[in-house]
């Protein structure tokens, strides 16, 4: 009752500032199961792509929230579980990173956990890329591509502890993670693993929205995507992948403001999108990356 | 017929006009849509009718949002009038900064525009203080705006920035602001009716918009300024400009008026007015857009409000302060 008021007081503020328009113009807003993608350029897009959607597809559709931004005060963990119905990810902070390898190389003797860790590792992200899953894609060569960017992940992470040697990360250790993480340990893997939410919500039949690059954006073109995209959509093939562009929410708060000005705002809906066959990871999410990208200017 | 309304109270006779534009637009309205039936045989002909009927019912659609507006804002009483107009004055803000690109820092002075500037100056008006109302905009809020620009360290274009910004409070909030305190005018014997004077404003500047249209449209005369307008020339201008202050002049009976002076000040409305509508037109070519909508396509309901309330902006402060400084009120 309390968050159905709250989420109607939400909305009327959130038209008040913005408008919220939703301009769906390469599907109608139906409901069926789907992952929307969209730019990132403020924490008020989880809201603003909320209030976009209409009311019959607002309940089965969950945007995807940054545990450590909302849910660290008792009041937005209300209100993003109440009233947005969010999903939780794991976004390792700089604190909780420099913190979490610590224990991992305190055992030496399994390497694979170290190289998960480094995967979901780096700060500053929403949505860490998805290696632990690999082994559910099917195609091999994903395994030889996923290589470069973990090790460029370990690599960043490298400059935060001390005690790990470049050699107990080469290359080649993120397969035998991702070979190992499936069959060895699956209870452990779903809790560490920062999809595993995702999965969870999209394998109880509700939509999800999500924000592909990980961080927020400054202004103008989205950054790079990040492969949880890529491995979502291969896991769940049936579920319609429809890019979003929100238009102005940075101009509403940018970064380090905390007044809102009422600037008007809107979320165009894109035709769907869908993997090809045997296309690979970064194909595909540069594709995705230019359909999103391609809304700006209808 | 005459007496028995000199008999009613002002209520009732307000009642009465707004009943009175209420059946005009139902009229209006149903011959829209029976005409909407019939179908041309050539479909060259057929389209371009169709075409032109649409653009009627627009208009007649903004008439409607208008009378409604008045209506509610009178029936609910002057307190509640001037909260209407806040709020049309602040969507109409909205618009208007939404389609001149602001910056970064620019954040902190859009605060100010719109948190603090618009509810001040509401208020004054609210509590009838003129003195203060009619230069606290001009004078205070266009020399604090660029302090809280400067303050937000970001030099670049900022000349720029700030004229639009000012621009934009002085057509959406000074301009807005200068109906509700028609209605706090208080001419003698003329208590209770102010609702007539916001009426006659706004029907006079409404039917020389709409004429100067509908007669730009037949004459198809060469426009003075096509870069800005393609439909405005001088003609129409010029027509649509008298047949308003002449029915201005017929209505002086719902007014303080003489018919002398409805017919002057309803002439001074209209070219504010309509003059207005022009620079609102070159504001919006300047930024390439037909209308103030987002991109032409509107949902909320709030879309396009300022391309319906342009030309009252202009008019409202110069009819204002000229009836204020003439009649001395």
């Amino acid at each position: 009752m309390l968050a159905k008021l709250t989420g109607w007081l939400l909305l009327g503020i959130v038209r008040l500032l913005t408008g919220a328009q939703a301009r769906w113009y390469g599907c109608p807003p139906k409901a069926e199961q789907r992952i929307y993608f969209a730019n990132h350029q403020s924490h008020a897009d989880l809201v603003m792509i909320w209030a976009a959607l209409p009311e019959e597809l607002r309940s089965i559709t969950r945007p995807i929230a940054a545990r450590d931004y909302w849910a660290n005060t008792p009041f937005k963990r209300w209100i993003t579980t109440e009233v947005f119905n969010a999903v939780y990810v794991e976004r390792a902070a700089t604190a909780p990173a420099s913190a979490a390898p610590a224990p991992a190389a305190a055992e030496p003797d399994t390497p694979p956990a170290p190289a998960r860790d480094t995967a979901a590792g780096p700060a500053e992200r929403i949505e860490p890329s998805m290696e632990p899953l690999l082994p559910l894609a099917p195609a091999p060569q994903t395994v030889v591509d996923v290589a470069p960017e973990a090790f460029d992940e370990i690599q960043g992470r490298l400059d935060l502890p001390a005690p790990p040697p470049p050699a107990v990360a080469p290359p080649v250790e993120p397969p035998a993670a991702t070979t190992e993480a499936a069959p060895s340990e699956p209870a452990a893997a779903p809790a560490s693993d920062p999809l595993a939410p995702l999965v969870e919500a999209l394998r109880s039949g509700d939509s999800i929205i999500i924000f592909p690059e990980g961080t927020r954006g400054h202004t103008g073109e989205p950054q790079k995507f990040k492969s949880g995209l890529y491995t979502l959509a291969t896991m769940f093939p049936d579920v319609v992948l429809v890019p979003a562009w929100i238009d102005n929410v940075q101009r509403v708060m940018p970064k380090g403001e905390i007044v809102p000005v009422p600037i008007l705002c809107s979320v165009t809906f894109g035709a769907p999108i869908r993997v090809e066959e045997d296309e690979e990871r970064r194909p595909f999410l540069d594709r995705a990356r230019a359909a999103v990208i391609a809304l700006r200017d209808v | 017929m005459n007496q028995f309304l000199r008999s009613l109270t002002p209520t009732q006779q307000v009642a009465t006009l707004f009943l009175i534009v209420f059946g005009l637009l139902v009229i209006a309205s149903t011959t829209a849509l029976f005409l909407s039936f019939r179908e041309r045989r050539n479909p060259v002909h057929d389209a371009t009718w169709q075409a032109e009927l649409a653009h009627y019912r627009k208009l007649l659609g903004t008439t409607w949002f208008m009378v409604i507006v008045f209506w509610v804002g009178w029936a609910l009483g002057e307190t509640v009038a001037t909260v209407l107009f806040a709020l049309i004055a602040f969507f109409a803000l909205r618009e208007f900064i939404t389609l001149s690109p602001t910056r970064r820092g620019d954040h902190r002075s859009l605060i100010l525009a719109f948190f603090v500037v618009l509810p001040i100056q509401f208020w004054l008006v609210a509590t009838a203080r003129f003195d203060l109302f009619t230069v606290f905009i001009p004078v205070y809020v266009f020399l604090a705006i660029p302090v809280a620009s400067a303050l937000a360290n970001d030099p670049s274009h900022f000349l720029e920035r700030n004229a639009k910004l000012q621009w934009g409070i002085m057509i959406c909030v000074y301009g807005m602001s200068h109906v509700p305190a028609l209605l706090l005018l208080s001419f003698p014997g003329y208590e209770g009716k102010s609702a007539f004077l916001v009426f006659f404003l706004v029907f006079v500047v409404q039917t020389s918009v709409l004429v100067q249209h509908v007669i730009s449209r037949r004459s198809q005369r060469k426009p003075f300024a096509p870069n800005v307008s393609r439909s405005f020339n001088w003609t129409s201008w010029g027509i649509g400009i008298v047949v308003a202050s002449l029915v201005g002049a017929l209505f002086s009976f719902i007014t303080p008026f003489k018919f002398g002076q409805a017919l002057a000040v309803s002439f001074i409305a209209c070219i504010a007015g309509s003059m207005g509508h022009l620079v609102m037109k070159a504001l919006k070519r300047d930024r390439g857009i037909p209308n103030w909508g987002k991109k032409g396509v509107g949902v909320t309901g709030a879309n396009g409000l300022l391309d319906r309330v342009d030309a009252l902006c202009f008019a409202a402060p110069i009819f204002f302060h000229s009836i204020r400084w003439y009649f001395n009120v």
